[in-house]
């Protein structure tokens, strides 16, 4: 295993949280709704997803009501945002080194 | 991991980050239909203001002039009429292109945040506008909505394809010239609303619309 892939974040192997972070890096905050739509998730599926983000940390979760209705948003922390930066750069390396 | 599995992944993170804040279902025809409607509005109130011509005038081409209330009523009406047609225009298109795409435009937040970066100095230069033809200072009205039209191209572009920040510098620019050229207001407008909204709708439809087919 060389250097560079020591940083590819494993956290991120999976495509919907790798989306879920790519959403979340460029907005403010992102409801559950629109992430299940922009991701084109289930509930459930985007619930497990978000639920391990936020356990390692990468991601906090604001759960309110609006009316009667829940509704839970997510934002990126900075602990997300450095490691997902650090998973980007790791790629870019790779496709560097590929292309040499 | 393979050289394409990572080019592909990257290019899932540069859509996702762009569907997640730009609103993209903007079409080329609306612009081409917009200015159109510039263009027969112009050609409309041509016919009604009154025409002086000099010899030496620019090209020859008359100066216009507001002569009663009731020719500035109609030039009002004409120019509202061609708001409310160009944003309806634009508005049905949008929606359309959107349905194409499944997105629904109410339940988006870059739609908000669009219209909002778009209205905010839109609303501020009609508002303005209005209130110089109150007073009855005629003279900067077409360099103003040019002026606070590009603004407000510019502040809405980073919300869709930034493509369109051209557009709006080439109006700012337009407008500025025209601050300082005392005549031909209608002029300057036909240049800003009709030939750069069809010049950059053509564009936009070739460019950017076609190769998404």
């Amino acid at each position: 295993m060389k250097e560079f892939l020591e940083n590819i974040n494993k956290a991120f192997e999976s495509k919907a949280r790798l989306g879920i972070m790519s959403i979340l890096i460029v907005n403010e905050s992102v409801d559950f709704v629109t992430l299940k739509n922009l991701l084109d998730l289930t509930d459930g599926n985007l619930a497990s997803h978000t639920r391990s983000l936020e356990e390692l940390g990468y991601i906090q979760c604001q759960k309110q009501f609006i009316g009667r209705r829940p509704n839970t948003t997510f934002s990126v922390t900075p602990k997300g945002r450095e490691a997902f930066t650090k998973h980007l750069n790791a790629l870019e390396e790779f496709l560097k080194n590929q292309n040499l | 991991m393979e050289n394409k599995e990572a080019l592909n992944t990257l290019h899932d993170i540069k859509n996702l980050m762009e569907k997640s804040t730009k609103f993209l279902s903007i079409s080329g025809i609306s612009s081409i239909l917009v200015g159109l409607y510039a263009c027969i509005g112009t050609s409309l109130a041509y016919f009604i203001l009154e025409k002086q011509t000099f010899p030496d005038t620019f090209l020859h081409i008359p100066l216009l002039n507001v002569a009663t209330s009731y020719q500035l009523t109609l030039i009002c009406l004409i120019a509202l009429g061609v708001l409310a047609l160009s944003l309806l225009t634009a508005v049905t298109m949008s929606y359309r292109k959107a349905k194409k795409v499944s997105r629904n435009i109410f339940k988006d937040k870059s739609v908000y945040r669009l219209l909002w970066n778009f209205f905010l100095p839109l609303l501020t230069g009609g508002i303005l506008c209005f209130s110089l033809i109150w007073h009855q200072h005629y003279g900067l009205t077409s360099s103003i909505m040019l002026i606070f039209y590009g603004l407000s191209l510019v502040n809405c572009s980073k919300y869709t394809y930034s493509d369109i920040r051209y557009l709006g510098y080439a109006e700012i620019l337009l407008g500025l010239i025209d601050s300082f050229v005392v005549t031909h207001a209608l002029l300057f407008w036909v240049i800003g609303f009709g030939l750069l909204h069809i010049v950059a709708g053509i564009y936009f439809y070739y460019k950017v619309e076609r190769q998404q087919d």
